[in-house]
């Protein structure tokens, strides 16, 4: 065979590439900076009290991103595949708890004091559990069916294939929740105990504020919860079990793990959370439509990554700094509240550029070869 | 041996009883029985309720489809006809008690619409056939015996002797099938595939001009979708990279096209194809804006910004920041159409000519360019990226021109879209608007020009055509998702490698060159 | 001996805390067969992905024609004239045989998207060249035939026929194969070493090897390198390998090279008194 002669190659190296990714981030940092610096230093219009109140409701938010975003990398981490279906797992739990309080709404009788009160609100404590076990067992189930109906058959396809069908999975439940629950925009009925915009008043610099008993109870349960969830991930058998599998599929079914079981399981895991952040969110927010899992399913997806996909504390801190930059970002960088989602996504694609693997995520080294 | 025929055969009793339950909650039970009767030609109008007959009807064939696929292919007749009673009593036993509470509802006279929003009373009573409390035994029966129907169908069907037939026919159908092929006349087969593409293009040319407006409609928003599916098809299918906010780059084209010329909000009426040109161009920036600084990230982080940026597009374009540059959450009016020889060329037949030429050229693009050097090196790409580098080819390049390229068609059709829509906001753009072009590619076959069109009219086109399921036709879609990928994930018409070295040999024979070897003689 | 095509040194790779290649130098001058062999994990591949770009070394030089290139991204180490195989066999599975050669042609086609899709002339010549250039090099392998096959469904000996021949598609000044006769029966692997003389022959590929196969290694080198824990602890050609008792002590253990020697009196002595 007769190779043609060629000339050696020569080659000259250019940096252009990672400049052009340095130069854009530095743009961008510096807006952001000289935004901050206008708003805070040189406009001065906001008092003390108006930032903690967005400190307190991008913490209460932020908890409720982290509940959801844990779903997502508990999933991801284990199957590699964006559970996008997860959202409305949290739906299904929030329309849960609303049913529960409409129950015990229903139930009325007359008190010791001769007053007619409904279960709700005669005993609050009870029905709030009630609620939250309710939730969290009904979203815990649907995630479970999810996993077993939509996933399960495609464990061994090409990686597209599961996100169709979470994609599919996602339009398929929000749609059947639309047609069984119409698409109205219902009102959660809070115990008078926890009262949406009720709250603990509080004197910042000379105003007066409140924390709402909501968000109290939002964020200090979230908490509990995350926490619970990592001491199990890290101490409990089960917890062992699906960082096995998470790190090699077949050498952990070698080890006699059962696979199916610790994937049905962390779905479930996962589907609680998810019913626990539905509950919240109906209890603080006070809405619930068919609809409703969807925005916070996105952005919990989005803190998951912000944080390193895959990796629990990384999702619990994506979730908690994507709450804050949501509702304080748009205030100290003097924008329209509106533009919260865009300021959101922007953080989320710089932080890739810089840490591609999120913050907490490893990095990963180049790949076996 | 009885527990292990029994029990499955109870899952999927009580399986089907609960799809069946969930039939009746959102009404579905009614919309098919509407179907059937409209299928055997009785005139229902919109919003009456259909004969109960045809209610019993759906009944039986679903407690005959229960039967048939409880009974299992190796089982032996009667072990089938136990399993069908078996699935088909549960269903009963377990649609009975449902109909119990029903039928409660009835007696109280309870209005349940408060919470579940589409069960009505007059539902519930054709459901229960009307007969109240005796309708749970009704039910019972009803399926029991449509199970056992099923399953003795089966059985009759997947017979030997049945088998036997359908593989005579097959045979039958393929000697003759041959036989016509060795008929053919010469000049049939050299000039075959021409009249074909003759004929469509005449039927392209007349049938707009005779089928109405509302078949125009249907037909346009198909081709765009193909358009769009061909330029999805290049970033996700061709190159490898998963994008969830494509349709940022059709709302470029769209707004483009509808800020050049329309009256409002700045009334520069630069004409449609100018503005047409510079929206593809605009989705091309958009797409070098957006490719630059993330084409490094792996799979689903690329997923998930491409997701947030399509989301950044839309909810600045409806944002109080951009409402005097692009009408803000209501939209752009009174677009503009186009003209051609100084005529108005924007009527729906017009629109349905320039969408048909438009995707032909589409295809016809993405048919050469599969076939070049370009498309070779995506198709590695996507294989194994790490490989594909070592063996040449530039990853950064070669992605970020299948990003511009596929964003380009978006562009292009966001623009016809505008302008034959003459109106274009916030809500065209939505989330959903990529999902939908994605599950084209994914339900029709990735890679696969025929799949994406049958893909285009499955998604797009039936339910358009298909009016009466308007309310369903987001759960059928959904639901079809997840069965397509799980029965048939490559597609309804699955992409096919070229046979290179085969035509290539062909040609050889014809050139009168013997294919020659290479070395090793 | 002629100027050295590849020059590695004094090249370091480390991963974490461990030191994969350690201050590595090979030379290895055009037209040779150069193989590298030591036992399990002693960095051979590790050193081939310094050498092809997969890896930037920490510390050291790649020079190639006496340009540096370490650091440089895969394609373009491939556009300047390397290419190589893999140790499990990665092929482009989804694509058949041809299109998995055409794809390796890529750094030697010129014709851009643009060219492809209003089908120039010149794009025209350069594609049917390179489809009669994939389809010879097809038979160059040994593939003849099996050229619209998914190149997942090849049987596992073709697959690595294959990969060698979409590394040739290059046209490679240095080919780097990573154990090509893995898994082969005696026959196969009897073939492949023809093969790869043939190749250095016929097309004056430089070739460096790493192989586990004595046999192969000892039959068609030049030279060879032995590492052991990312060290290069010998070099030299076969029988200077074979008589070195540090290689066959990384191989035995320690004290391996008396029992080798034990072993060698042994057989000679067997082969005597029969």
């Amino acid at each position: 065979m007769e190779n043609e002669i060629r000339p050696p190659r020569r080659y000259k190296r250019s940096k252009l590439p990672k400049l052009v990714r340095w130069i854009f981030g530095l743009i961008v940092l510096s807006y952001f900076f000289w935004r901050l610096y206008t708003v805070i230093i040189v406009q001065n219009e906001y008092t003390p009290d108006i930032w903690v109140r967005l400190l307190i409701s991008g913490l209460v938010i932020g908890g409720v991103y982290s509940l959801i975003a844990i779903g997502y990398t508990l999933v991801y981490g284990i199957l590699r595949m964006i559970n996008f279906a997860h959202g409305e797992v949290m739906m299904i739990g929030t329309f849960a708890g609303y049913f529960v309080f409409e129950a015990t709404n229903a139930i009325r009788f007359t008190s010791s004091t001769g007053e007619i009160t409904s279960l709700s609100n005669a005993q609050p404590f009870l029905s709030i559990l009630l609620a939250f076990i309710v939730g969290m067992t009904v979203a815990a189930t649907s995630g479970f069916l999810l996993e077993k109906i939509a996933y399960r058959p495609l464990r061994k396809a090409p990686r597209l294939i599961p996100l169709i069908s979470a994609i599919g999975a996602s339009i398929f439940l929000q749609n059947l929740a639309q047609l069984l629950f119409s698409p109205l925009v219902r009102d959660y009925k809070n115990p008078d105990l926890i009262a949406r915009g009720q709250g603990w008043a509080i004197t910042v610099a000379g105003a007066r504020l409140t924390i709402p008993y909501t968000g109290v109870l939002t964020f200090s349960l979230s908490i509990i919860l995350m926490f619970a969830l990592y001491t199990m991930v890290r101490k409990s058998k089960l917890g062992k079990s699906m960082r096995a599998v998470a790190a090699d599929k077949s050498t952990a079914a070698l080890m006699g793990i059962d696979v199916n079981g610790v994937i049905s399981q962390t779905f479930i895991i996962s589907g609680m959370l998810a019913g626990a952040a539905g509950v919240m969110w109906g209890l603080h927010n006070g809405l619930v439509y068919y609809y409703v899992g969807f925005l916070p399913g996105i952005k919990a997806f989005t803190s998951a990554v912000l944080g390193g996909i895959g990796n629990i504390p990384g999702a619990m801190l994506g979730g908690m700094l994507l709450g804050m930059i949501e509702s304080i970002g748009p205030t100290a960088l003097g924008i329209s509240y509106q533009l919260k989602d865009v300021l959101a996504f922007v953080i989320l694609i710089i932080i890739l550029i810089f840490r591609p693997s999120g913050i907490l995520g490893e990095v990963l080294s180049e790949e076996k070869v | 041996m009885n527990k292990k025929l029994v029990s499955p055969s109870l899952k999927r009793g009580l399986t089907f009883g609960i799809v069946m339950i969930i039939f009746v909650l959102i009404d579905l039970d009614v919309m098919v029985a509407t179907m059937l009767s409209k299928l055997f030609g009785a005139n229902v109008i919109r919003g009456s309720l259909p004969d109960v007959g045809f209610m019993v009807l759906f009944l039986i064939l679903f407690g005959m489809f229960v039967g048939w696929s409880t009974s299992s292919d190796d089982a032996k007749p009667t072990t089938k006809l136990f399993q069908a009673l078996v699935a088909g009593l549960t269903l009963g036993v377990v649609l009975g008690l449902f109909d119990l509470i029903l039928n409660q509802l009835i007696v109280t006279g309870t209005d349940v619409r408060k919470y579940l929003a589409a069960l009505a009373p007059e539902s519930i009573r054709l459901f229960l056939f009307d007969q109240g409390a005796i309708s749970p035994l009704l039910h019972l029966g009803l399926f029991t015996v449509a199970s056992l129907l099923g399953s003795l169908m089966k059985i009759l069907l997947k017979s030997e002797s049945a088998s036997r037939f359908f593989k005579g026919v097959k045979s039958g159908y393929q000697g003759l099938q041959a036989k016509a092929q060795a008929n053919t006349p010469n000049w049939v087969k050299k000039y075959g595939k021409f009249l074909l593409f003759l004929l469509i293009g005449l039927l392209a040319f007349f049938l707009p001009r005779i089928w109405g407006s509302y078949n125009n409609y249907v037909v346009g928003l198909v081709g765009l979708y193909v358009i769009l599916g061909i330029g999805l098809n290049i970033i996700v299918g061709l190159s490898g990279q998963l994008m969830l906010g494509f349709a940022a780059f059709f709302a470029m084209g769209a707004y483009s096209v509808a800020l050049l010329n329309a009256p409002l909000p700045h009334g520069i009426m630069l004409g449609f194809w100018p503005s047409l040109l510079i929206g593809i161009l605009m989705a091309v920036v958009a797409a070098v804006l957006l490719g630059l600084p993330v084409m490094g990230m792996r799979g689903d982080y690329l997923a998930i910004v491409t997701l947030g940026f399509g989301e950044i597009i839309r909810i600045l374009l409806k944002s109080d920041l951009l409402t005097s540059f692009t009408g803000g959450p209501r939209g752009i009016q009174d677009i503009r159409g186009p003209t051609l020889f100084g005529q108005s060329f924007s009527s729906d037949i017009d629109y349905t000519y320039i969408i048909l030429v438009v995707m032909v050229l589409s295809i016809f693009i993405y048919k050469r360019l599969e076939r070049s050097r370009t498309g070779r090196a995506w198709l590695a790409v996507k294989e194994d990226t790490k490989v594909a580098q070592a063996t040449g080819v530039n990853i950064m390049t070669n992605k970020l021109l299948a990003l511009c390229l596929g964003a380009a068609f978006a562009g292009l059709a966001g623009g016809i879209f505008a302008a034959r829509n003459q109106f274009t906001g916030p809500n065209d753009h939505q989330l959903m608007v990529s999902m939908n072009i994605l599950s084209i590619l994914i339900v029709g076959g990735v890679n696969s020009i025929p799949g994406i069109i049958l893909g285009a009219f499955t998604l797009k086109g039936l339910p358009e055509i298909l009016r009466e399921i308007e309310n369903y036709r987001l759960l059928v879609f959904g639901g079809l998702l997840v069965v397509m990928m799980i029965s048939r994930p490559e597609g309804l018409w699955p992409a096919t490698r070229p046979n290179i070295e085969k035509d290539e040999g062909n040609k050889l024979k014809e050139d009168g060159a013997p294919g020659k070897g290479g070395l090793n003689d | 001996m002629t100027d050295p095509i590849i020059q590695v040194k004094n090249v370091s790779k480390i991963f974490g805390g461990l030191t994969a290649v350690n201050q590595v130098d090979i030379e290895v001058p055009e037209k040779y067969i150069y193989s590298i062999i030591g036992p399990n994990g002693a960095g051979k591949t590790t050193l081939f992905n310094c050498i092809s770009g997969f890896y930037f070394p920490e510390k050291g030089e790649v020079l190639f024609y006496g340009d540096p290139i370490q650091g440089l991204s895969t394609n373009l180490v491939a556009w300047l004239g390397i290419s190589r195989t893999y140790q499990n066999i990665r092929l482009f599975s989804n694509l058949t045989a041809v299109e998995n050669i055409l794809i390796g042609l890529h750094p030697n086609l010129k014709t851009n998207w643009f060219e492809a899709i209003i089908h120039t002339k010149r794009f025209q010549k350069e594609e049917s060249g390179s489809v009669k250039e994939a389809l010879r090099l097809l038979d160059y392998v040994g593939l003849k035939g099996y050229g619209d096959f998914l190149a997942k469904n090849l049987p596992y000996g073709l697959q690595r026929r294959l990969e060698i021949g979409r590394a040739l598609a290059n046209q490679p000044k240095l080919l780097l194969l990573d154990e090509p006769t893995a898994g082969m029966n005696m026959n196969e692997t009897a073939e492949a070493t023809h093969f790869i003389k043939r190749l250095r022959d016929e097309l004056g590929i430089t070739i460096i090897l790493i192989e586990h196969d004595m046999k192969v290694v000892m039959g068609i080198s030049d030279r060879i390198s032995v590492l052991d824990y990312g060290t290069k602890i010998a070099e030299g050609n076969a029988a200077e390998i074979q008589a070195n008792p540090r290689v066959i002590e990384a191989y035995l253990g320690p004290g391996g090279a008396a029992l080798s020697e034990k072993y060698k009196k042994q057989r000679l002595s067997n082969a005597k008194s029969n």
